[in-house]
């Protein structure tokens, strides 16, 4: 405590506790004249709050103090409540003060004295000094108990319980550091809640799990999940309605639907609802989804593929609460929190004129892309422990890897050839794939080798499926270049895009000259080898 | 600069008024450090800060550190001043604490001094002012200091709102002291005060005083006083030719007011069975102005914590000027005195 700045204490007149008129109110404790009692506190001011009801006795309450601790001037402030036990009443009051005071946080130091009161004064008191309205530190005061024989008599008065004890709770100190210690154990709970339990080694999305934590504990806004097919999008949709739900923030239901899987009225109907009659086919009323999802969680995923027509009234029943099912004149409300899900670059969309731009600006405040397996390979071990045991669970079956298959599993799902096309659908199938094989329910070597051919077959027919990754690389250059440079550039091209880092690039591509040579300047050569084409790692990245 | 620390023996406020005193008294600036170190809640607290800052005004001294919890003060007195003085300390202190501070320095001063004091006049931590009166002032006066003190209002704790006014003239004791005997038994005589309390809570304090000493009902009043709050307390006297002793027991919450009387009457008895003059308390507080004025002895029933931390004290100043004896069971004070050349 700086002793050399004026300590201001702040506080109601308590009615009841302070009152007292005759000669018998010394015999008691009151907490606003034991506040000026103590031997280790200077009050230089008090500013006493009350009703102009309470006029008579907050003017003898003044003169009380004044007497007991002349160096304190005393001012009285009026506050005005009709029901002091009324929350909102009172703390409006005591809000009202808190941004009208005259605050000087540089030059006086401050007490809020929150023993007098209602509880419900006293609630409000501890909320405007946690929110720093009140830049002060709590005391309370409390009647002390009698001075017994062994105590030292040296405090100069003899009638300690009079007087009472006080004790200073400063909200900002680090002593509360088990407290906040608690709370990070809460958010890490929170965490692991969102990945499942999977321990994450991925700095990046340790992060990104963490910012996700904290933002599904503080908003209803609406969450937009990027990121490609199989990251985990619907999984962590779940997850953060789990987590809601564990720390009571909704009470409705998850609600799910992959908007892929649904086209014109067939979406606009499972989304929200219909009245009998609505279009052919509508033979009885349809509830939607965004109804059933009232007071809940609504996970979209594939938001893009939705029509032009769905998304309007989606936005209106983000922003407004209501929308109107098909054929009904009645809005109908639902109180949802919405989290969309895309794989695709809404940006692009509309652009394309594909996506409303306003839904976006809606749906896009609390953006979070999940990395691909191939960004998170240092993740792939727990997550393929964590597949094991799903596959227990779900199948009633132990299954175990021996170590040499363990091993090379791991060896060639960390290696760049491994492109993880589906991400963690992939490791799942893979995993669900080897375990069902699984003779008396342990993996081997073979059976590895024959999975990792099995996913070298399914990525490869995908990676040309995608297209030739030339399109809009070279533009009109394209068509000079001859066949046998296309055909190389295209897959030096792919693998560019598989790895994280060009020098991870260039060790694939010269994986075997390296072998050869001492100094391995893989980076450089495949550099040399796309300036040919004006290219550079940023663009074929893209 | 003089250190000193503020731990040493009884290690509370005295060592702090009684070197206050001593430094405006020789001019010397002073350090007080560790101040209360060992107690519960060391540091300066209320009723300290109060002391202190009296001591500085009456002698226009600058103080640094001085604030609550403050572990250590610098002191820089000047010349004392005369003048009239207004202190109003509440309830945080005794009013005699501050004036035991202050009135040793204002016998240097340049003229006569008044002191008022407002806050508590009767607490059971300080020497009550009907002490001061009977007792101290009076050995005071033999020995040529001309001080008086009058008690405007009573003041209990925790309510206060009492006020004492002392009258000074300047000049420090210019007659060595010789107190050995107690003389000719002149009267003896007990007052029991009591504000807003029931009345038969005197009564019975006064009935059990009478019981405990076989005093007659002329030697014991009852006084209502006027005050702020709830006070009691019970203040026994002997008069004797050469010296008055005081005794005094405090009313509290929760406690008997016949123990109340009994723990006067104890003391009484104790001072009876001895022949000493000077009581344990009187003799802490004659210490400092015997060794400013002119010296002396004096007979006393027991040596204090308090009397052995002020000699202590007194010595960093003045040099080894107290010197303590055993003689017949009583302790025998001797002290140089600064005007004894």
């Amino acid at each position: 405590m700086s002793a050399s700045r004026p300590l201001v204490a702040i506080g109601l007149l308590g009615p009841t506790l302070d009152a007292g008129r005759d000669q018998k109110r010394w015999n008691r404790w009151r907490p606003s004249v034991g506040l000026h009692l103590q031997d280790d506190l200077v009050i230089s001011r008090f500013e006493m709050l009350h009703q102009r009801r309470f006029d008579n006795l907050a003017e003898g309450l003044a003169a009380d103090i004044r007497q007991v601790s002349p160096a304190t001037r005393v001012t009285s402030r009026h506050i005005e409540f009709s029901d002091p036990w009324d929350f909102e009443e009172v703390y409006g009051a005591l809000w009202g003060f808190a941004a009208g005071y005259p605050w000087k946080p540089d030059e006086e130091d401050y007490l809020v004295h929150i023993t007098t009161g209602t509880h419900v004064a006293q609630i409000c008191l501890f909320l405007l000094t946690e929110s720093r309205h009140m830049p002060a530190r709590l005391v309370q005061t409390q009647p002390g108990p009698r001075r017994g024989p062994g105590d030292r008599p040296d405090s100069g008065d003899g009638q300690a319980s009079l007087a009472g004890t006080h004790a200073i709770i400063d909200l900002d100190l680090s002593k509360y550091d088990k407290l906040a210690s608690r709370f990070a154990e809460e958010r890490a709970a929170g965490a692991a809640v969102l990945t499942a339990g999977i321990p994450t080694r991925n700095q990046g999305f340790a992060r990104l799990i963490a910012r996700v934590e904290q933002v599904a504990a503080a908003t209803r806004a609406p969450i937009l999940l990027g990121g490609p097919t199989g990251a985990g999008k619907t999984v962590l949709a779940r997850r953060i309605y789990e987590l809601k739900k564990a720390r009571n923030l909704v009470d409705g239901p998850f609600v799910e639907l992959n908007c892929a899987t649904v086209r014109g009225d067939a979406a606009g109907s499972a989304l929200f609802g219909h009245r009998k009659g609505a279009f052919t086919g509508a033979v009885n009323d349809r509830e939607g989804l965004l109804k059933r999802a009232d007071s809940g969680v609504l996970f979209l995923d594939e938001i893009g593929e939705l029509g032009l027509d769905e998304q309007a009234m989606l936005l209106r029943a983000v922003e407004d609460r209501v929308f109107l099912p098909l054929g009904a004149d009645k809005p109908v409300l639902s109180d949802f929190q919405l989290i969309a899900g895309s794989n695709r670059d809404l940006r692009a969309a509309v652009h394309a004129g594909r996506f409303r731009e306003d839904l976006l600006a809606r749906i896009d405040l609390w953006t979070f892309t999940l990395p691909g397996l191939a960004q998170r390979r240092e993740d792939i071990e727990p997550n393929l422990d964590y597949e094991l045991r799903r596959f227990a669970r779900d199948h009633g079956r132990q299954v175990t890897m021996n170590r040499e298959a363990r091993a090379r599993f791991l060896a060639f799902a960390a290696a760049p050839e491994a492109v993880w096309n589906a991400n963690f659908r992939d490791l799942g199938s893979a995993v669900t794939r080897m375990a069902t094989l699984a003779v008396g329910g342990r993996i081997d070597e073979d059976l590895v080798r024959e999975e990792i051919a099995r996913l070298h077959g399914q990525w490869r027919p995908q990676a040309d499926a995608g297209g030739d990754p030339l399109d809009g690389l070279l533009g009109a250059a394209a068509d000079k270049l001859d066949l046998f440079d296309r055909v190389q550039l295209a897959e030096v091209v792919r693998v560019c895009r598989r790895s994280r880092t060009l020098s991870e690039a260039g060790r694939t591509l010269f994986a075997s000259s390296r072998l050869a040579r001492r100094t391995a300047n893989d980076a450089d050569r495949l550099q040399k080898y796309l300036a040919r084409f004006d290219l550079d790692w940023e663009r074929v990245r893209g | 600069m003089l250190t000193i620390d503020g731990s040493q023996g009884e290690g509370g406020g005295q060592i702090l008024r009684t070197s206050l005193a001593l430094a405006a008294l020789t001019g010397t600036p002073v350090r007080i450090e560790r101040i209360r170190a060992r107690r519960p809640k060391p540091g300066l607290q209320r009723q300290h800060l109060v002391a202190v800052q009296a001591a500085a005004r009456v002698c226009n001294g600058r103080l640094e550190g001085a604030a609550l919890h403050s572990g250590a003060i610098e002191f820089w007195p000047q010349a004392p001043c005369a003048g009239t003085y207004a202190f109003d300390i509440g309830s945080a202190g005794s009013t005699t604490l501050v004036l035991q501070t202050v009135l040793p320095i204002l016998l240097d001063a340049d003229g006569p001094a008044t002191v008022e004091i407002r806050g508590g006049t009767h607490n059971s931590m300080a020497p009550p002012v009907e002490f001061l009166q009977q007792s101290f002032l009076p050995v005071l006066h033999r020995v040529g200091v001309s001080a008086s003190l009058a008690l405007e209002r009573h003041g209990f704790q925790p309510a206060g709102g009492g006020c004492i006014r002392a009258a000074i003239q300047p000049g420090q004791a210019q007659i060595p002291l010789a107190l050995h005997e107690r003389g000719k038994a002149i009267a003896r005589h007990a007052e029991v005060l009591l504000a807003n309390l029931p009345a038969h809570v005197a009564s019975r304090e006064a009935l059990a005083l009478k019981h405990a000493l076989h005093w007659s009902h002329q030697e014991v009043d009852e006084r209502e006083v006027d005050a702020d709050g709830p006070g009691n307390a019970v203040i026994a006297s002997l008069r004797h030719s050469e010296v008055t002793a005081v005794f005094t027991a405090f009313g509290e919450l929760r406690k008997a007011a016949e123990a109340v009387a009994q723990d006067c009457a104890r003391q009484v008895a104790r001072h009876c069975a001895s022949q000493a003059p000077v009581c344990e308390h009187l003799a802490d507080q004659l210490l400092l102005p015997l060794a400013l004025g002119a010296g002396g002895s004096f007979r006393c029933t027991a040596l204090s914590e308090h009397a052995r931390t002020n000699a202590a004290v007194i010595a960093a100043f003045l040099g080894e000027v107290v010197a303590f004896a055993e003689q017949d069971g009583a302790c025998l004070v001797t002290v140089r005195g600064r005007q004894t050349g």
